[in-house]
């Protein structure tokens, strides 16, 4: 049983690679897209970019674990991220990291046993003006407290 | 209020939108650019106006465009949307508010330099702004300011967004070609410099977002009203990024040369929370920081230079006097020891020994022989290595230990 | 041609010249780790770094060119201590091993702390703990502590072998070059990985705990291998005054042709230096009760049953089976004794078995000499075994290759239809038994001469071993065969060494008038 791309995704694939004159360099948006497919980039999922982009499965696994963005193994339902650079944490980002791991039940670096929620510590998201913030998934939250955080994670179900 | 180049419409509902984008006069320029001006005058004028890079090194960007040789080769057009220094996010608005106005000076850049592709390498990290983009470029295919004959002047140009994958070192124009080219980001030596060896080996202009979003307006009004917006050697506006402990956190667009303790006072609202200023750091993370009595300086790159400091991406971040200035050493040293890519040496070796040393200070486990070699192991970083990261690290720790030796001093022993 | 200043000394260099090209031309040495002259320069490992008037940071001396007028400092103060910086920086996060690691006396690390560090060491924190034994290879052993990320390893493995077997993971200072999956590096040219690892960190498990390498002295020798001709390095234990050694020959490296092998040799010759010790020949031996020879005893034998068959005209009784493992001046003697002076038609040859060549350096041939044996006029007749059924009275058989490539129970019984079987040998095996006499010859290493690689260029190579025993190389033997037989006696007596042969092949043979350099 070899997993393979959807139609869909198949199609977007074929358009991506068809913008750069050379088929490796369209890697990035397809681990993309294959991290969005699969929940993320194990061997398997590695055969299949390296077959579609004619590329050694080495050079696969040595990209993907530079950009932190890219998961070898998959994450919660809801990946949380809360930056804990400079500004969010001039405004207290560090406390509302405790807070949310204390309310999940997990350290950050963890998934919940559910495997609903993962909760990370990341560098600058470039938000600062809403300081403090974090990410889930990809959906920006600023300007967050202990009472924000509440309504936030009730909202993801 | 000054009267604003960059962002007078943001606050318009759909601006994004290219109708909503046209009904304002919008490609304009790129009419201008196309019909009724070449690529040499482009470039004049580009360079008459004397306007520096924004995205950090402040590099005139006409000068650059002039780098780029006739070979038999495509040339490409990138441009840097990765925005990771610390404190910035001034492009995202950018990209969200005004994606056409990027676009537009995409067009009339590549039609300035020869080139057909450009690339908008975008950070992972802002998927909703990327999606943003590629919806206002296909507006624009759709109204032929992209594709095939542009404007009937037989000017081919594709737009495409490529996303990064969270590494800052991918900011760094030639870790982003690596990354574009689907590598690690690992920065390349130089020389060759990119506007002659660049993606795929070929010429490449890599210019940041707010650079390029710059371009359509000296085209309407000129490069001698660009001057006028700005200095006579550094031309326009910038669009200042303030967060930290202020009043107001936001963007704020203002000529180059207005003072920081305007910015900060008079625009940004002053200090949140009746708190005390302790230090700011002028233009992001890299920028050496200022204490409390130095921020009476006006925010130009000659300026912040001459001060031992720099411009570089216009992000302020405001200190209080509540926060413990280790605890910001601590986040400079844990940044770039996560974010070295850890090519060479000086950088992947020291961004990490550094880091060691700052926690085991924060663990109540330091000594004063501790900030020395902090400091001696940040000058061995600097200069010697391959990318200006290795810079960009050592910049700030240097100047946060010589500045705040004594506070520092308070948390090790003898 | 551009003039430059290389520490206040004017120089004359090429454009286009590195820095560190043009200070090797003059002899200063500036310190590399990450740079090999086979690969374009990376610039990482920042030890090369110099300084340069005009330019206000420090420039590595790897990858700037050189342009008129530089004035380039290898050893200001600013570039010392840069050096220190880097070295520091390396030692920071690498593990104090040199008691346990292979590569202490050779390793760069060591000897630029020798050279330009000698700090105490000021890191007070904990080092990062990583794997110190992978096994990545048949023959290699990466310990992950060791490495540095210079990437010479994962380079050479993407330009050279284009097998992309390592790669650099992580980021920062979790960086680490490992298999992928354990997908262990398999190639032909996977030898070269540990020699090109300027630390400890790959290392050749065929070496590894055996000995140190301030015990081996260096020979420069060719390896007879396949018919390449890659120029080595042979490494034998100097001895010990008092104990035993128990190897003689530890190790083969590669030694730079940008003609043949360029920066590289082959595993296959790196490997297979077992010939060179095990089973060797160190006596004469006689068989079938007769006295003890010497080799003049030997020598005068050998002429007196040749001379009884040239003089009654009966050399086609005589059969010479000879290999091309033979170096050019013994192949031009056999043939000047043999096919010339004596008229012998039943010349044959016999080598190992042909192979599968790689693409690369390694031939199909598994000789050295073939080209060269073709110049001298050989015909190169394959030995089989009709040939060595008929009825001879002589039988010479140079090289251990028969016992190699027939079964001697079948060919025992052809053997004792000749009257007299004389056997130069380098090494014991079964045929010992079934001759007469067995002569003790040496190996290429242990004596001078020449050979003809695939290309036609002619090697000269010199002794680096002893030979064991009462060995002698055949070139010597040969010429006092020529002596004795008395045919041509003032022809050979002129050969005092294989140069003079040398020089003689020159003048009769035009392929080598050229070659004779």
């Amino acid at each position: 049983m070899s997993p393979e791309f959807s139609d869909n995704t198949k199609k977007q694939l074929e358009e991506i690679v068809s913008r750069y004159s050379r088929k490796e360099a369209a890697l990035l948006p397809v681990l993309h897209l294959t991290q969005k497919e699969f929940g993320c980039i194990s061997e398997v999922e590695e055969k299949l970019v390296a077959e579609l982009l004619e590329i050694k499965l080495i050079h696969v696994r040595e990209v993907v674990t530079f950009y932190t963005m890219l998961n070898q193994k998959p994450v919660g339902k809801y990946h949380i991220q809360v930056c804990s650079n400079l500004s969010c944490m001039l405004l207290g980002a560090e406390s509302l990291i405790d807070y949310l791991a204390e309310k999940i039940g997990i350290k950050p670096g963890e998934t919940s046993q559910d495997k609903k929620f993962t909760l990370s510590t990341v560098e600058c998201l470039g938000a600062c003006e809403m300081a403090p913030s974090m990410m889930v998934n990809f959906d920006y939250y600023g300007n967050l407290d202990k009472k924000k955080i509440d309504e936030i994670l009730k909202s993801l179900k | 209020m000054e009267e604003k180049v960059l962002t007078q419409h943001f606050g318009l509902e759909n601006f994004y939108n290219i109708d909503v984008y046209l009904k304002k006069g919008g490609y304009q320029a790129v009419r201008k650019a196309l019909i009724d001006m070449n690529p040499e005058k482009i470039l004049e004028e580009v360079k008459a106006a004397n306007l520096r890079g924004r995205g950090g090194a402040g590099f005139p960007a006409g000068v650059k465009w002039g780098f780029v040789p006739e070979v038999d080769k495509p040339k490409y057009l990138c441009v840097n949307a990765d925005e990771g220094e610390p404190g910035t996010f001034k492009d995202r608005y950018i990209m969200s508010h005004n994606p056409h106005m990027l676009l537009e000076g995409i067009i009339i850049t590549s039609f300035c330099v020869g080139i057909h592709t450009a690339f908008i390498y975008i950070r992972g990290e802002y998927e909703a702004i990327a999606v943003r983009l590629e919806q206002a470029i296909s507006e624009a295919y759709k109204n032929g300011f992209l594709g095939k004959n542009i404007l009937e002047k037989g000017f081919d140009l594709d737009v495409f967004v490529h996303r990064g994958a969270g590494a800052y070192i991918c900011g760094e124009e030639t870790g982003l070609l690596e990354s574009l080219e689907g590598k690690r980001g690992h920065p390349r030596l130089k020389p060759p410099f990119p506007a002659s060896v660049g993606l795929f080996q070929c010429p490449t202009v890599i210019n940041n977002v707010e650079t390029i979003s710059n371009i359509p307006f000296i085209i309407l009004k000129g490069a001698k009203w660009f001057c006028e917006k700005g200095l006579p050697k550094d031309g326009g506006t910038r669009i200042f990024g303030v967060s930290g402990m202020v009043k107001k956190p936001g963007i704020y667009e203002l000529p180059l040369g207005t003072n920081l303790k305007d910015i900060i006072y008079k625009y940004a609202g002053g200090m949140a929370k009746d708190k005390k200023l302790k230090a700011v750091i002028p233009g992001g993370m890299s920028a050496p920081i200022l204490t409390a009595d130095e921020i009476d300086i006006k925010m130009d790159f000659d300026s912040l230079v001459n001060a031992g400091s720099m411009l570089g991406s216009a992000a302020i971040v405001i200190i209080d006097m509540d926060t413990s200035i280790l605890d910001v050493l601590k986040i400079v040293t844990k940044f770039y020891s996560h974010e070295s890519c850890g090519q060479c040496t000086p950088c992947r070796v020291g961004s990490s020994w550094i880091n060691k040393i700052v926690r085991r200070i924060v663990e109540g486990k330091g000594k004063k022989e501790d900030i020395d070699n902090i400091v001696r192991l940040a000058s061995n970083i600097q200069g010697n290595t391959l990318c200006p990261l290795g810079d960009a690290a050592a910049m700030p720790i240097l100047s946060i230990t010589k500045k705040f030796r004594k506070e520092i001093e308070s948390h090790v022993t003898n | 041609m551009i003039k430059i200043f290389l520490d206040e000394k004017p120089l004359e260099v090429n454009e286009g010249t590195t820095v560190l090209k043009a200070a090797e031309e003059a002899g200063i040495d500036i310190p590399h780790l990450c740079y090999h002259p086979a690969f374009l320069p990376e610039g990482s490992c920042r030890m090369c770094l110099v300084e340069i008037e005009g330019l206000p940071e420090l420039e590595l001396a790897c990858s700037t060119q050189v342009r008129e007028g530089m004035k380039i400092s290898t050893k200001s103060e600013k570039v010392i201590e840069a050096r220190k910086g880097v070295l520091e920086f390396l030692l920071a996060e690498h593990p104090l091993d040199c008691p346990i690691c292979d590569k202490a006396g050779e390793c760069e690390l060591q000897n630029y702390y020798e050279e330009y560090g000698l700090f105490d060491s000021q890191f007070k924190e904990t080092k990062e703990k990583r794997q110190k034994k992978v096994e990545i290879g048949k023959n290699l052993i990466l310990d992950l502590e060791r490495c540095i990320l210079c990437t010479r390893c994962v380079r050479f493995l993407r330009e050279v072998t284009k097998t992309q077997d390592l790669g650099v993971f992580n980021r920062g200072l979790h960086s680490e070059i490992n298999t992928y999956d354990g997908v262990p590096v398999d190639n032909n040219y996977s030898g070269n990985l540990a020699e090109i690892c300027p630390v400890g960190a790959i290392t050749d498990s065929d070496f590894r705990f055996k000995t140190r390498s301030w015990f081996l002295k260096q020979g420069e020798s060719i390896c007879p291998l396949c018919s390449r001709g890659c120029n080595t390095i042979i490494e034998s234990h100097k001895g010990f005054t008092h104990f035993q050694v128990p190897k003689r020959v530890y190790r083969i490296k590669s030694r730079e042709n940008n003609d043949i092998n360029g920066y590289w040799i082959c595993d296959f010759g790196r490997y297979g230096y077992s010939y060179l010790d095990d089973k060797r020949l160190d006596r004469i031996i006689v068989n079938n009760g007769k006295e003890a020879l010497t080799w003049e005893k030997a020598i005068a034998f050998l002429a007196e049953k040749i001379k009884r068959l040239h003089y009654v005209k009966k050399t086609s009784r005589l059969v010479v089976v000879l290999n091309t493992w033979l170096s050019n001046e013994e192949l031009f003697l056999l043939k000047k004794i043999f096919k010339n002076d004596l008229s012998v038609e039943k010349i044959y040859f016999i080598d190992p078995a042909d192979g599968e060549d790689d693409d690369f350096l390694l031939t199909s041939e598994r000789s050295p000499n073939r080209r060269g044996a073709q110049e001298i006029g050989f015909d190169l007749k394959p030995l089989d075994r009709e040939a060595l059924m008929e009825k001879a009275d002589l039988l010479l058989i140079f090289g251990q290759f028969i016992s190699d490539r027939f079964n001697l129970t079948e060919i025992k019984a052809a053997l004792e239809n000749i009257e007299t079987k004389i056997y130069f040998a380098t090494h014991s095996d079964e045929l010992n038994s079934l001759v007469d006499i067995v002569l003790p010859t040496t190996l290429i290493p242990e004596k001078e001469g020449s050979l003809t690689n695939v290309d036609g260029i002619v090697q000269k190579f010199l002794p680096v071993l002893e030979g064991p025993g009462e060995c002698r190389p055949e070139w010597k033997v040969l010429v006092d065969l020529g002596k004795e037989l008395g045919i041509n006696f003032n022809y050979y007596k002129q050969f005092n060494s294989p140069e003079v042969v040398l020089k003689e092949m020159s003048k009769e043979i035009p392929f080598f008038e050229k070659k004779n350099e």
